[in-house]
């Protein structure tokens, strides 16, 4: 296949030579050498792109379509020739050169023509690209003058029946069909391919714009020569030139367009030396880059979890196949490593994503190391918040077991020996009357114990009302003076019970330790947290650290996300500021 | 002085009973529920309801709510301490607060002297 390549280039030179040759020896001033040159060119052009295209992505058919294309365009030119067989052949073949030009750029640049319409199209064209000569040759007798033919009689070898009207007629037709109906059909489709294609594929189908300028400005050009009497010459020129400079600039556009995987490849140089500096959450963005898609994402195959997870541990889902975005899975000796999740047109450049796949291997290890260590952190996390929620949870049972069963025998009892009091009163026995009221007064303390021990556990209040009616009943339980300012908002239990145990032990230890003579107690919701703040005037130098029992209330702060900060200078009071997440 | 006691537990509606009608009391009805207890109330038109906070179908506070502004005044009962219970004793319109294991006579009669 190399050799075949190799020997097409010298062929197509040859070849354009002849074609050359043809056009200046037959249509005398119907040309010039200027414009015969350019027609070569045009074909030279896709000849060129062709074969590098099929040396680079041996592959992909675009190569061979180009390549093609190229040869008939230069052999439409045999047409010209006053050769009988020649004129025959090439007039009849003549007009699949720009069939096959239009089937390149639809297949562009898989080299597969994608989606029912395009693929009508290109049949459509070939059919008629090739039956409507044939139905020329078929009546035409030289009688009339053909489009682009010199004056000059040549014969059709396929005469069946001379009628040089229907010839000129049958042309008309072919340039109303071709290039009115199926050119404006081909031009509606690029532009819809354009239209519905992601900004990264509309970057690769650009060249797809250039294909339609092309062939709209061929159809005016066709329509001009066939149905303008005598067309401007000045117009002529324009449209000539115009037309070659596109037809020129259009294979290298395809070919340009079709290697950006090999320019791009390039990139990837760059993205091994980036991924050297980069922090592990630049992959990404690194990656995006390197592969021209802003809207890459990556996920981390975690082994254990079995699952693909973002840069922070978050569980991804893929997506669908056949959709906008395609999925590359990234293995290292059989194990999933990562999954490249990208746009659909990067199918197209296999190389480019095994390569950058391959400079990203490392990186994409160290991120997933990085994610499973988050993910666990977060696993941690969640189960240090459970773990909290639970013991709130029993430490609720327990207060609601005391007050139901214990202290409601208590209660009971208290009243049963009242009452035996009163069916006492007025015996004659004082020292059972002191008993009974002594049992009445120790069963009240056992009474008032239980009470105070359940509200240790969990104050019912802030079950029932909130955290700021228990703060409220705090503060008026400690010995010294305490104002309260709280936000009356009902929040999760765990943060409502969290708060209230900060407050506690705070206040505990300003009436142990601080030798105040005054404490405040602010609640308010700030950024979706819950600031808990316990001040007071007294000595400070406490710590967080130092046994005051605020440690444990730190790791329970920290449990639900939070953190608690003690500042206490010696002399200047201490404040102990607890920021709770709350988001509801 | 008559007296509806409202609680969920017949122990403690006959224990209250006992106690109160030793200390003088007339206790002219016993409700279990706060349906029960605003319909006996109206009826039966006492001097006193001891309403415990905890029924099952409506708090205490909100059948003393009811209540307030009529010519029975309403003393809270509860197991719990009134520290436990907030500003809501003092917003109901009940004229006071006894833990169950303090009631008696005299505690009632001190709260009602003191509302008067």
């Amino acid at each position: 296949m190399r050799a075949l390549r190799f020997a097409l280039f010298p062929a197509a030179l040859a070849l354009g030579v002849v074609a050359y040759r043809i056009q200046i020896d037959n249509l005398g001033a119907a040309t010039t050498p200027a414009r015969s040159l350019a027609i070569v060119a045009v074909a030279w052009a896709f000849v060129g792109a062709g074969l590098v295209a099929w040396a680079r992505r041996p592959g992909n058919r675009l190569g061979p379509l180009m390549t093609a294309a190229g040869f008939a365009l230069l052999l439409r030119q045999l047409r010209y020739s006053h050769d009988p067989v020649l004129f025959t052949v090439f007039f009849a073949l003549s007009e699949l050169s720009y069939a096959l030009v239009a089937h390149s750029v639809l297949a562009y640049p898989s080299g597969r023509v994608v989606g029912r319409p395009e693929r009508a199209l290109v049949k459509v064209g070939y059919a008629s690209m090739l039956l409507f000569p044939l139905a020329i040759l078929l009546v035409f007798d030289a009688t009339r003058p053909l489009r682009f033919l010199d004056p000059t009689p040549r014969d059709s070898l396929l005469l069946v029946w001379a009628n040089g009207a229907l010839a000129v007629d049958l042309q008309k037709a072919f340039v109303v069909f071709v290039w009115g109906v199926l050119a404006t059909c081909f031009i509606v489709l690029v532009l819809r391919r354009l239209a519905r294609a992601t900004p990264r594929a509309r970057r690769i189908l650009a060249p797809l714009l250039l294909a339609a300028v092309v062939f709209a400005l061929r159809a005016v050009f066709e329509c001009v020569i066939t149905f303008a009497e005598r067309p401007s010459e000045i117009l002529y020129v324009y449209l000539f030139w115009w037309q070659v400079a596109g037809f020129v600039a259009l294979p290298l556009a395809l070919l340009a367009g079709m290697l950006r995987a090999r320019l791009a490849r390039a990139g990837v140089a760059e993205l091994v030396l980036e991924l050297e500096r980069a922090p592990p959450q630049g992959l990404r963005d690194a990656l995006a880059r390197a592969l021209g898609d802003p809207t890459l994402e990556v996920a981390l195959w975690l082994p254990e979890r079995e699952e693909y997870v973002d840069a922070g541990g978050r569980p991804v889902t893929l997506p669908e196949e056949g959709g906008a975005r395609t999925v590359t899975l990234l293995e290292h000796e059989g194990e999933p490593v990562a999954a490249i999740v990208h746009d659909a047109t990067l199918v197209d450049e296999p190389e480019l994503l095994r390569a950058s796949g391959a400079a990203a291997r490392l990186a994409l290890e160290n991120a997933r190391l990085q994610a499973e260590t988050r993910a666990q952190l977060a696993e941690v996390q969640r189960s240090r918040a459970r773990i909290v929620a639970a013991a709130d949870e029993e430490r609720r049972r327990i207060e609601r077991d005391l007050h139901d069963g214990a202290q409601q025998r208590l209660v009971a009892l208290a009243l049963e020996l009242r009452t035996a009091q009163r069916r006492l009163g007025g015996s004659t026995d004082p020292e059972l009357e002191q008993i009974l009221a002594e049992a009445v007064g120790e069963l009240q303390a056992a009474v008032d114990d239980l009470r105070e021990l359940a509200r240790g556990v969990h104050p019912a209040i802030l079950t029932e009302d909130g955290l700021a009616a228990a703060l409220e009943s705090l503060s008026s339980r400690t010995p010294v003076p305490v104002t309260v300012d709280a936000c009356g908002d009902r929040l999760p239990p765990q943060v409502e019970a969290t708060a209230y145990f900060v407050a506690c032990e705070a206040l505990a230890n300003v009436v142990k330790h601080a030798g105040a003579s005054h404490a405040a107690v602010t609640a308010v919701r700030r950024n979706g947290m819950l600031v808990i703040q316990v001040e007071d005037d007294g000595v400070g130098g406490a710590h967080a650290d130092g046994g005051s029992g605020l440690r444990g209330l730190a790791d329970r702060v920290e449990a639900l996300g939070g953190r608690l900060v003690v500042v206490s200078p010696a002399g200047g009071g201490t404040r102990v500021v607890g920021e709770i997440p709350c988001a509801s | 002085m008559t007296v509806l006691v409202v609680d969920d537990h017949p122990a403690f509606r006959a224990s209250a009973r006992r106690l109160l009608e030793l200390d003088g009391f007339r206790v002219v009805g016993e409700a279990a529920d706060a349906g029960e207890a605003l319909v006996l109330a109206r009826e039966l038109e006492p001097r006193l309801v001891l309403l415990d906070i905890g029924l099952p179908d409506r708090s205490g506070f909100d059948v003393a709510a009811e209540l307030a502004g009529g010519r029975t005044d309403v003393v809270l009962v509860s197991s719990r301490a009134q520290a436990d219970l907030g500003r809501r004793v003092r917003e109901s319109g009940a004229v006071g607060f006894i833990s169950k294991e303090r009631l008696s006579g005299e505690a009632i009669l001190a709260l009602l002297g003191r509302a008067a």
